[in-house]
């Protein structure tokens, strides 16, 4: 017990001082400096935070972005886990939407947000659509992956007791698939927030990507900062959560 | 033909893949309640002729018949034990024991469950039902596959060197607890192993492979008092059909080994 307890909460002791120092060194070198046009130091951030709190505006932003990446996400996911599955089973469907998937993934989809701009409005639905079409591909890879890396003395074993293809893709196939999928969904956040961003950029009416845009043009680089933080924290914050929920489900490994 | 005691009957089993004859001509009955060993070395076509009992692979020619019924696929009379560790890791124990149930009948029967349970207790894993494999030893694990393959209760036992990659001391608590389980059930097992004092200790009788192409050498009764305890090993009786056998396949075992360091 001892030793390992310890250890933990020595390297906890460690991260801690390792952030606040970081942003202790970056508010003295920006005051120093002088913060300008383009900086801000952590004390004007938390106060421009307060500020945009008090006036409703960063609930009103958080709200939006977190709506098009939960929606987003969660049929990306829907979608993802189901095609990946019929792709690692079916040689045909491999066959046919195998290039697309292929093609897509290596694209980078998002260079497309204006146009999706352009078919959805600047709504919440074409960032929907964006975060979606970013996160489906390493869903459906990793599950696909998933799925073919079953160990072959597994499915052998369990097929000797007369399983039928149904069974050992129920009872084998999938649950030695789910680590994968979780490492596909924990890829997707990141990826998810990427769009989210890009996507506003390109026309929004609100959300973290429209603030940042927006204190870009006017040069408020507090708000802007406050932006990347949030959604920094809202990444880290989310990959705990997969990554909770995965310990819990996939515990076997 | 078939004798009706004959529990599992290899009929002019021949085996190719491509070029290669893996088993050629091999003809062997194995009794009900009847412990046989298969020996040979390695390459002699072992785990081929296991996988054809299995249904996993199909003979090139001649037949294999379990209680008198040609074998032509998978299916729940025959149990299995395997070398390399087949339990699924997200299930626990009772439910790793309890899998081949699940596939026959769609559910876990109550009556199953508690037989379940009582084979984990005779396998001598009483108070790890709930365990993971992942927390197990290997030894623990092959009683757990070996329970596993009890439970469905099959016509016959087929163990491909289920202890193989066992410690020595391991390995030999687990010969003698399986000739234990063994002589309480007397299921037919037929049991594959390149270790030939492993062979002499559990069997009625051994079946001594040759190699390229895998045929019977010779097959071996084992004269010795059951039930046997491991000190049985080190009797004259058990070293000289230990002695017996190694001389039949010496020079094949050295070639099998000289052509591995050349690989
Ligand atoms: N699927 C296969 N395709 C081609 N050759 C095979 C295949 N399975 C086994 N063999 C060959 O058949 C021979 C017997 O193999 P195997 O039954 O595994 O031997 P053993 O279990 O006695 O070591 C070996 O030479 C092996 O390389
Ligand atoms: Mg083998």
């Amino acid at each position: 017990m001892g030793t390992g307890q310890d250890q933990r909460d020595a390297s906890r002791t460690l991260s801690a001082i390792s952030v606040v120092s970081g942003f202790a060194l970056w508010e003295l070198v920006g005051r120093y400096m002088g913060t300008g046009l383009f900086l801000a130091v952590p004390t004007q951030i938390a106060a421009a935070t307060v500020e945009l709190w008090r006036r409703g505006e960063l609930l009103n932003h958080i709200t939006v972005s977190f709506s098009e990446f939960g929606l987003g996400y969660v049929i990306a996911v829907l979608l993802g886990v189901p095609i990946g599955l019929l792709l690692a089973v079916s040689s045909r469907a491999r066959a046919t939407l195998g290039p697309w998937v292929d093609g897509l993934y290596a694209t980078p989809v998002i260079a497309i947000a204006p146009l999706v701009i352009l078919w959805f409005g600047i709504g919440i639905w074409s960032k929907v659509f964006v975060v979606a079409s970013v996160v489906i591909f390493p869903m459906i890879i990793n599950t696909e992956a998933g799925v073919r890396s079953t160990p072959q003395h597994l499915l052998e074993a369990i097929r000797c007791f007369g399983a039928s293809r149904m069974q050992l893709f129920v009872k084998v196939m999938l649950p030695s698939a789910l680590p994968f999928v979780f490492a596909g969904m924990r890829l997707g956040i990141g990826r998810g927030l990427i769009g989210v961003v890009v996507g506003e950029l390109f026309g929004a009416r609100a959300g973290l990507g429209r603030l940042i845009a927006e204190s870009a043009e006017t040069f408020n680089m507090a708000n802007l900062f406050v932006g990347v933080i949030f959604l920094a924290a809202a990444g880290i914050l989310l990959t705990a959560l997969v990554r909770r929920i995965e310990q819990r489900i996939v515990h076997w490994t | 033909m078939t004798t009706p005691t004959a529990k599992l009957e290899f009929q002019h089993l021949t085996k190719r893949f491509g070029d290669l004859v893996a088993l050629q001509d091999i003809s062997a009955t194995i009794a009900d309640g009847e412990f046989v060993s298969i020996v040979g070395p390695s390459g002699c076509g072992k785990t081929t002729l296991l996988r054809i009992i299995a249904g996993l692979e199909r003979a090139t020619e001649g037949r294999a018949l379990l209680a008198g019924r040609e074998i032509s696929g998978v299916g729940y009379e025959r149990g299995f034990v395997f070398q390399s560790d087949s339990l699924l890791p997200w299930r626990t124990v009772l439910s790793n024991v309890l899998i081949g149930i699940e596939i026959r009948e769609g559910r876990r029967p109550e009556a199953d469950v508690q037989r379940a349970r009582e084979l984990i207790q005779m396998v001598g894993l009483g108070g790890f039902e709930n365990y993971y494999p992942r927390q197990l030893s290997g030894g623990m694990r092959q009683r757990a596959n070996l329970a596993r393959a009890l439970a469905i209760n099959p016509e016959i036992l087929l163990m491909d060197e289920p202890f193989s990659a066992l410690d020595a001391q391991t390995r030999e608590v687990m010969q003698s607890e399986l000739t234990r389980i063994w002589q309480q059930g007397r299921k037919t097992v037929l049991f594959i192993t390149h270790q030939i004092d492993e062979a002499v200790f559990l069997s009625d009788r051994v079946i001594v492979l040759a190699r390229r192409p895998g045929r019977v050498r010779e097959v071996v009764d084992v004269d010795l008092p059951r039930p046997r305890a491991l000190a049985v090993k080190r009797t004259p009786g058990a070293i000289a059909y230990v002695d017996h056998i190694w001389r039949l396949i010496e020079r094949e075992v050295i070639e099998s080994v000289e052509e591995e360091k050349r690989r």
